[in-house]
């Protein structure tokens, strides 16, 4: 019996130890930055290729079934990173339950007189002389020290008082608001894992989808659908410079657009996500990928200046209005540009100077214009004027979606977190001992730590005897 | 150009640094005092042009919170030394000692000379969409701000070690001689590198030293820079002597150490992690990803927290704590530029 109780003492003393703690933020911290190294989820190729820039073939491979053995190529899943940040959690709480009640129990203890043995023994001494009685003089350091926010213990000796004062005693306890804070974001993090939801979806302009799919490659079904009406690229002015990507959305539930706070339509920009039924989308990514319904959108133009809408599909001839003039697109280029010689070349798949070139078929004649949607001159054409609008139906935006209900805890931690490591690193306890012997005042103080503040503050508190002495 | 009134405030501090050396072997007052001036002076300059860029960064974004110039390498750098030198210039006022300035104008001219010397654009651009945030401005001013305290709390460790250390074969001694020899080899390099550019767009780090074309300059180059170890690491008493002569003690160096710790520490976790962690919510949709920059951030959160429980929980002094300071901000380091040199992530702006 004995023997398990001395075991039991033994595995709680470990489990309760900063060396444990201290141990494990350094095998933390290696095992994380082996997977800043080592390509995190990459195929088997791809990571021995990698390899292979710093070794031969062969090797590479080799240190490629170590790698997988020990999951290095994926490290923040695989079992033992997991262990690590479980012990890590279980070694906070150990340590908390069983420093902090006896730090509550220091609060309750009345403070017991110092030997001036043990006080000569402390680091910081600091002595003055003053001409007035040992009674004056320790109201007056007294009401001092009151002054300054000190709660104050009295005994008295034969040849003078001992005086005792301590400040933020209690911002001691900020310490485990920290720890807490750290296993609030840990159970914030493991509830995301297991009750969220995390998946992307790619919707091709003018389509809509209530499929998304996970990280892992499942399928997601969600209950209600998303249209991409458009999704867009704005570029700075005269620049490629990518200024905003945008998504215009619409929820489609029950097959009626769903409408929030009277609008229907609902943008999402990166930075911008927007929220549904504990659902929220990003702006993750976006491509190019022209569906069959891809159009090409103008205005024309006529000798009134009348404003006529014209879609047209790719390599379809439309009629030109109030014209007997056909046209029809017969190529695009999203970033048409121009070489030295004055050739017209794609610069990007970007579309950063969307233009086509259409043709046109008059009495039986044919010409060609490249028509470029933010060059006016180019609108220009023996028939009026053409304006190239955009190219809609040809991009997907793609979303990234989540819900995670842990992401609450994750900011109560966040917050509590900041506020006690503020309260633990600005707020430090402070205490003294100061004896009172005729007219001399000596001041201690128990450690070495911060020692120069405490100089600075005991020479002011001084200072203000000495002024009313 | 706001670039032009920074590069003139950069120079200032480098010019500080030799009046530093002869005040501190001369101890003579006014070199003190004109060793501050210089300082203060690149300081005030650096602010002038720091508003200057902003006002740049308004007239293209029109936004007060997203105007702050932080959202490229290079203004990061230049945001980084403002911060690192008000911060010293803040020590040396309040503890009326400039003891450590030399080694402040070696890393600050290293930095400014970064600037210059991998390549990066200084022309002011316009904001990407990942940025378009008023989290940029907390998330990034608040980590700098951190990464200047813990840069001054390393610079107080580093003399520390050096200061403590008896013996010459410990590993203690030799680690911290040769990071500040190798700073101050660094720190000459620049001037060459940057003195002798034919090009000033074309020139990179160390062309004129240890990457020289010419085989017999590189080879001299690194017989420099070893004999530059040798030398910091026989004659290390001499900085010791020279602190001693100074009036400062190695509890003063603990204590400054600590102090840039103790104010970091929270600045980093509020401003680095839990800030970014919230934008990185917003903005993609997940708090944490453990992307590099992410991941060497909890690596240097976990370093000083390590500091903070050897010295309060452990009760360690002296060398030993001062050992992790210096390793903390080596980490910092590769946090704020090594990830981006070396690694791939989500952070590109400092990519080139």
């Amino acid at each position: 019996m004995a023997d398990l109780k001395k075991l039991n003492e033994k595995i709680w003393n470990f489990f309760a130890s900063v060396d444990l703690a201290v141990a494990l933020f350094i095998i933390i911290s290696i095992g994380a930055a082996i997977g800043t190294v080592i390509p995190q989820q990459s195929d088997p190729e791809a990571t021995i290729r990698f390899f292979s820039r710093f070794m031969s073939l062969n090797s590479s491979m080799k240190l490629y079934e170590i790698v997988n053995l020990f999951d290095l190529n994926n490290v923040y899943h695989s079992w033992w990173f997991t262990f690590l940040l479980f012990m890590f959690a279980l070694n906070l709480t150990v340590c908390s339950i069983d420093r902090l009640p006896i730090l509550l129990k220091s609060f309750k203890t009345s403070p017991q007189a110092l030997l001036p043995e043990v006080l000569e023994k402390m680091p910081l001494k600091r002595e003055l002389n003053l001409s007035a009685n040992s009674k004056d003089l320790a109201q007056k350091l007294m009401a001092v020290l009151k002054d300054k926010g000190f709660s104050i213990f009295t005994f008295a000796y034969s040849d003078g008082v001992q005086i005792q004062c301590k400040k933020w005693i209690k911002t001691r306890l900020a310490v485990y608001l920290t720890h807490l804070s750290i296993f609030i974001i840990l159970v914030g993090a493991l509830i995301g894992t297991f009750l969220g939801l995390r998946g992307s979806m790619n919707i091709v302009e003018g389509t809509s989808s209530n499929l998304a799919i996970s990280d892992d490659g499942k399928a997601i079904p969600l209950p209600f659908e998303v249209r991409c009406d458009k999704f867009e690229v704005e570029f700075y002015e005269n620049s490629a410079m990518p200024k905003a990507y945008r998504s215009y959305i619409k929820i489609i539930e029950n097959g009626q657009p769903v409408t929030i706070e009277g609008k229907d339509r609902f943008i999402i920009e990166v930075n911008e996500p927007f929220a549904y039924k504990g659902i929220t989308f990003y702006q993750a990514t976006y491509g190019f990928q022209p569906a069959e319904h891809a159009e090409f959108r103008f205005t024309y133009f006529d000798t009134s200046n009348k404003e006529y809408r014209i879609s047209a599909n790719f390599e379809k001839s439309f009629q030109i209005p109030g014209t007997s003039v056909r046209a029809s697109v017969i190529d695009f280029s999203p970033a048409l540009g121009m070489d030295e010689q004055g050739r017209f070349f794609n610069m990007s798949s970007e579309m950063i100077n969307p233009a086509v070139l259409v043709q046109f078929e008059y009495n039986g004649k044919k010409s060609e214009q490249w028509i470029l949607a933010k060059i006016p001159e180019t609108w220009q054409t023996p028939f009026g004027k053409l304006k190239f609008d955009e190219l809609w139906g040809a991009q997907f935006t793609g979303l990234q979606l989540r819900r995670d209900p842990g992401v609450p805890l994750i900011y109560a931690g966040s917050i509590l977190m900041c506020i006690g490591l503020f309260i633990t690193l600005f707020l430090r306890p402070v205490s003294y001992f100061v004896m009172v012997r005729d007219n001399k005042i000596t001041f201690y103080h128990p450690s070495g730590k911060g020692i120069i503040m405490r100089e600075k503050e005991i020479d002011k508190i001084i200072q203000k005897i000495q002024k009313e002495a | 150009m706001s670039y032009h009134i920074i590069s003139i405030a950069g120079l200032l501090y480098v010019l500080a640094m030799p009046v530093y050396i002869v005040y501190v072997l001369t101890k003579n007052n006014k070199l003190g005092y004109l060793a501050t001036a210089t300082l203060s002076a690149g300081c005030l300059i650096h602010i002038y042009g720091f508003i200057q860029r902003f006002k740049e960064m308004y007239a293209i974004n029109h936004s007060f919170m997203r105007s702050i110039p932080i959202t490229n390498l290079y203004e990061s750098l230049v945001f980084f030394v403002l911060c690192l030198v008000i911060g010293y210039l803040f020590i040396e006022w309040k503890y009326k000692n400039r003891s450590f300035g030399v080694i402040v104008s070696i890393l600050v001219g290293i930095i400014i000379g970064l600037t210059d010397l991998l390549g990066i654009s200084k022309e002011v651009q316009p904001l990407v969409p990942a940025l378009k945030s008023n989290w940029l401005l907390a998330h990034v001013t608040l980590s700098f701000i951190s990464y200047a305290a813990f840069a001054l709390s390393f610079i107080t460790a580093l003399l520390h070690v050096i200061m403590v250390s008896e013996n010459k074969k410990s590993f203690k001694y030799i680690f911290s001689t040769s990071v500040l020899s190798i700073m101050v080899f660094i720190f000459i390099s620049m001037i060459i590198d940057i003195a002798t550019a034919s090009n000033p767009r074309s020139v990179r780090i160390f062309h004129s030293t240890l990457g020289n074309q010419s085989m017999f300059i590189s080879v001299l180059s690194w017989i420099f820079l070893v004999a530059l170890v040798f030398i910091f690491w026989k004659f290390g008493d001499f900085i010791t002597k020279t602190l001693k002569g100074l009036k400062i003690n190695s509890d003063f160096l603990e204590d400054i150490t600590y102090k840039g710790i103790a104010f970091g520490f929270p600045i980093f976790t509020i401003g680095g992690l839990v800030f970014g962690a919230i934008w990185a919510d917003q903005a993609w949709g997940r708090y944490w990803g453990w992307d590099p920059k992410e991941t060497w951030s909890l690596i240097t959160w976990f370093v000083y927290a390590f500091y903070l429980h050897a010295k309060f929980i452990k009760g360690w002094r002296g060398v030993k704590t001062s050992m992790i300071a210096v390793s903390g901000f080596l980490i910092t380091i590769f946090t704020y530029l090594g990830v981006n040199l070396f690694l791939s992530g989500l952070h590109s702006y400092g990519s080139m």
